[in-house]
């Protein structure tokens, strides 16, 4: 069994980066980054892993709310997770649930963001959520 | 329903790449509007490209798209290497059209398998299809990761390729490292060739248009990194004289450029352009497929574009083969490219159609303009006289039957929006998302 973090984010988007950033910070996993969530992230983990993905989120919450899901268990929240790629991190979850491919357990933890312009601006608020998750993953 | 007003709207286009709406507005049976549009915001990576050197073009404009990056690689490499003056050896040329075609595996499967057949299978995504199908779906995913295994064994990464540059590559892979590659593609010849059949099953809307087909041409070959542009109706230039047929022009709803040629209006790119005009060059087996199912040159509905990219998947498959079985390791792997101030044209048949790249390059290698035509863009005029032709004999459907055939009309298309919104001339005031 594996333990294995995948960072979602774009690093020249703001809060956007928050995923990205996450993964860029812990060392105590197998990591992946990944610019967007794309149909790929199927092949990055095997049957019996345990993987957390971290990506930035809109649900209307202030920005900096942390939300966690057990992706294994439930479909994760529609149009939550923002992608332009035709398979998001959310179909993908469901694409593998549809085909029997979940890992042995899938936490997504999601981060709630603001300003996703260009840039490498991200909130103060962002900024202490991505050190909260990434502090805690570092020593989970 | 004659004078009865309705309007449908598709404010986000699912299942294809990046952001899109359609939008419809009907006095009864007449086509008072219509609109594919493009809103995701423009990308500027002309811009980006001025001032930087040369040799950059093919990993900056590699970031264009993360589906066909070797597509942006290999327009803009025929591109500098046409401004230099320089020929690559016949070796490099083979590795590329090797590359270009795990892109072609991966980007047609992606399309084939999870965008477009749930549109005629009647599931709205694949997550559903995949409940239903599971072997099906499960074959798809292994097809499009051989896709990205070609990618990442010639271009040394798959999402972003690393390995191309002007002249050729860093580092050409060796024969042993081509050859792990042989089984899955034999494997993947078959499972191409049942993709064929199962598509060409599908059920049909009755519909044709008369295109004028553009697609690269060349004599030797299917043609992929290099040729001619050619069309049905006599168009046959030089790549460097795309300017003197074609232009582009902005219009208020998209945030695209649309194209034309200058003398005929909206043409049609990709797949059944390719194939209209390059079939008697397709590999055997892509051949038989295509001749088995009663696929013709010259097909015109469009919606069985979903056949001919079954048959360029089987043909890349069976080509890759080829062109593996007959690899010779291109010693060097790159000729050195002097830059001088000139311009070049390049052009390449990404997965999506015909993509153009102009570059003018000053006596330091510096880029002082470039322009690049993506097959999106050039395919919107296109898109837009397919739906306003297809809605006509269509307007006694509700809203719901209407709005899910407009969109599948679009998706025939296989549109990638993020690579269509790269020019430069409009201010948007937009925050976007990823």
């Amino acid at each position: 069994m594996t333990r294995r973090l995948i960072g979602i984010g774009n690093p020249d988007r703001s809060d956007d980066a928050a995923g990205w950033e996450v993964a860029g910070s812990v060392s105590s996993w197998d990591v992946d980054r990944r610019t967007a969530g794309s149909l790929d992230l199927l092949e990055l983990w095997s049957a019996d892993d345990e993987v957390v993905i971290v990506d930035a989120m809109r649900s209307g919450a202030r920005p900096g709310t942390i939300h966690i899901f057990d992706a294994a268990d439930e479909a994760l929240p529609v149009g939550a997770f923002a992608s332009t790629h035709a398979f998001g991190p959310a179909a993908v979850i469901e694409l593998a649930r549809s085909l029997d491919r979940l890992p042995h357990s899938l936490v997504v933890i999601g981060i709630e963001v603001g300003d996703t312009s260009h840039g490498r601006h991200m909130s103060p608020e962002v900024a202490r959520a991505v050190n909260k998750v990434s502090v805690d993953l570092q020593n989970a | 329903m004659q004078g009865e007003k309705r309007e449908i709207s598709v404010d986000y286009l699912a299942r294809v790449e990046g952001e899109g709406a359609m939008y419809l507005k009907l006095d009864g049976d007449n086509v008072e509007e219509l609109q594919f549009n493009i809103f995701e915001p423009p990308r500027f990576y002309e811009a980006f490209l001025r001032d930087r050197r040369f040799s950059e073009a093919p990993d900056i404009t590699a970031r264009i798209c993360g589906i066909c990056p070797v597509a942006y690689q290999i327009s803009s490499v025929n591109a500098m290497e046409n401004a230099a003056g320089v020929n690559v050896s016949d070796g490099i040329e083979s590795l590329r059209r090797l590359l270009y075609c795990g892109e072609w595996i991966e980007s047609h499967t992606l399309h084939v398998y999870m965008l477009h057949a749930p549109d005629f299978l009647g599931y709205p995504s694949a997550i559903e299809m995949a409940g239903d199908m599971p072997d099906i779906v499960t074959n798809a995913l292994r097809l499009k990761k051989l896709g990205n295994t070609i990618m990442t064994v010639v271009g040394g990464r798959e999402i972003h390729p690393i390995n191309v540059k002007v002249g050729g590559f860093y580092r050409a892979p060796s024969r042993q490292e081509l050859r792990s590659l042989v089984a899955e593609l034999e494997w993947a010849i078959d499972t191409a060739e049942q993709t064929v059949a199962l598509v060409a099953g599908f059920d049909f809307p009755d519909f044709e248009r008369d295109y004028e087909f553009v697609a690269l041409h060349h004599p030797d070959e299917y043609a992929i990194t290099d040729g001619r542009i050619i069309s049905n109706r006599g168009l046959d230039i030089d790549v460097t004289e795309w300017g003197d047929h074609f232009e582009e022009s902005h219009v208020e709803w998209s945030n695209a450029l649309h194209s034309r040629l200058k003398e005929r209006g909206s043409y049609y790119l990709g797949p059944m352009a390719r194939f209209a005009l390059n079939a008697e060059q397709l590999s055997p087996r892509a051949a038989e497929a295509a001749r088995s199912v009663g696929l013709v040159p010259g097909e015109s509905n469009p919606f069985k574009s979903i056949i001919v990219r079954a048959v360029e998947i089987l043909f890349a498959c069976e080509e890759a083969l080829r062109l593996i079985g007959a690899y010779r390791l291109p010693d060097p792997s790159f000729v050195a490219v002097e830059p001088r101030s000139a311009v070049g044209h390049g052009a390449s048949e990404a997965p999506r159609g015909l993509l153009y790249h102009r570059y003018e390059i000053d006596g330091d290698g510096l880029i002082a303009d470039a322009q690049i035509v993506p097959p999106t863009s050039q395919n919107q005029g296109s898109i837009e006289e397919d739906l306003r032709q297809f809605v006509r004999s269509r307007t006694h459907m509700d809203d719901e039957t209407l709005t899910w055939q407009l969109e599948q009309a679009i998706r025939n298309y296989d549109p990638c929006i993020s690579c269509a919104t790269h020019f430069l001339d409009l201010t948007v005031e937009r925050s976007g998302r990823r």
